[in-house]
């Protein structure tokens, strides 16, 4: 119990000190104005892929207990549409909401409290869902495996792109 | 240092370490093999480097904690027919598969000969409970599925009691009955 509880707050620090607990620069994003959250993410994204890569190179963590969720595309591109277009509206995304929430901003209270209805909305009406839930649920996909190159390679891919897209980011924000 | 300054050192530690992943290739760690002949000779002479089917099958029934069964013959074979729990493992999956190092690893092949050699394989990996089955897959059909005399576990698996005379259980006969 212990140990999520301190990740959670390590986390929620980390997104309030990057500033993504005020939902103007969260929606920044959207207009392409600001781009905070892009670069927060992809840099923790960025960061987590070299360490666990190395780690487990190092055979210090176990890759292969890492678990991949399944693919599910449909399912999953129509949850993505509704999580992007309550991100737009509420300006906030669920771990931001709770760290405005917990700031004091009354929008990321407003924000939490829907996130936490909206769960239990979905998990009362879990049963009508079921069937897109299970929709076309095919394995677990990953790049290594669909393109057929090596883990390393993509990672190395990855971030190129990730500095690529910090490059266009900052020169689109100076812009802005 | 100033977060615009930060970033150049960082790109580069970045960029380092997104190289040095493409070249490794794979984020498991690299396996060294090692072998201590004089102990896997002991073990060998002792027989405790194999398990019997009915031994196999009663860890089987009593779900043996960390028991994993792996079937090492071609991925083909094992949709034909495999025992029950069984993983399919062919010989080049078997040695680039990480294991639970206290897991209770028992092979098994046609007659058990590439089973004894995926047995020294994973001890030279360095895992320590492995067990090939003695006799293969044979055994297990004719001392499991087939027995003369049943018992708790063979009725467990559905065995056929055999009668003298009876042509030995083969793969084949089982999917007519349909297992």
């Amino acid at each position: 119990m212990l140990t999520p509880l301190l990740v959670g707050i390590a986390f929620g620090a980390a997104l309030e000190r990057a500033g993504l607990g005020n939902a103007r620069k969260l929606t920044g994003q959207f207009y392409l104005t600001d781009f905070t959250v892009f670069k927060v993410m992809f840099t923790a994204m960025v960061t987590a892929m070299l360490g666990l890569f190395w780690l487990g190179r190092l055979g210090i963590v176990d890759v292969q207990a890492v678990y991949v969720p399944d693919t599910a595309l449909a399912s999953q591109i129509l949850g993505g549409l509704v999580f992007g277009a309550g991100f737009a509206i509420a300006g906030l995304c669920p771990g931001t909401s709770c760290v405005a929430a917990a700031s004091g901003r009354g929008d990321g209270v407003a924000a939490a409290v829907g996130m936490f209805s909206g769960m239990l909305a979905a998990g009362l009406a879990f049963p009508w869902l079921a069937p897109l839930y299970e929709y076309h649920v095919r394995g677990a996909w990953t790049l290594p495996d669909l393109l057929r190159i090596s883990s390393g390679a993509i990672v190395f891919g990855i971030v190129l792109v990730a500095l690529f897209g910090f490059a266009v980011a900052e020169r689109l924000e100076r812009r802005a | 240092m100033n977060a615009a300054r930060a970033r150049w050192p960082l790109a580069g530690v970045a960029i380092l370490l997104g190289a040095g992943a493409a070249i490794v290739g794979n984020p498991r760690p690299r396996q060294r093999a090692a072998i201590d002949v004089r102990t896997l000779a002991a073990e060998v002479a002792r027989e405790s480097d194999h398990v019997s089917a009915i031994q196999l099958a009663e860890w089987i029934k009593a779900a043996k904690p960390g028991l994993q069964v792996l079937d090492v013959r071609s991925a083909r074979e094992y949709e034909t027919y495999h025992i029950p729990t069984a993983r399919s493992m062919p010989l080049e999956t078997l040695v680039t598969t990480t294991f639970d190092p206290d897991a209770t690893l028992v092979l098994y092949s046609e007659g058990g000969g590439h089973a004894a050699q995926a047995w020294v394989l994973l001890r030279a990996l360095g895992y320590r409970n492995v067990f090939a089955l003695k006799g293969g897959l044979d055994d297990w059909l004719e001392d499991v599925m087939h027995p003369v005399q049943q018992t708790d576990v063979t009725r467990y698996f559905g065995a056929v009691s055999r009668k003298p005379g009876d042509a030995p259980l083969t793969v084949e006969t089982l999917r007519r009955h349909g297992c």
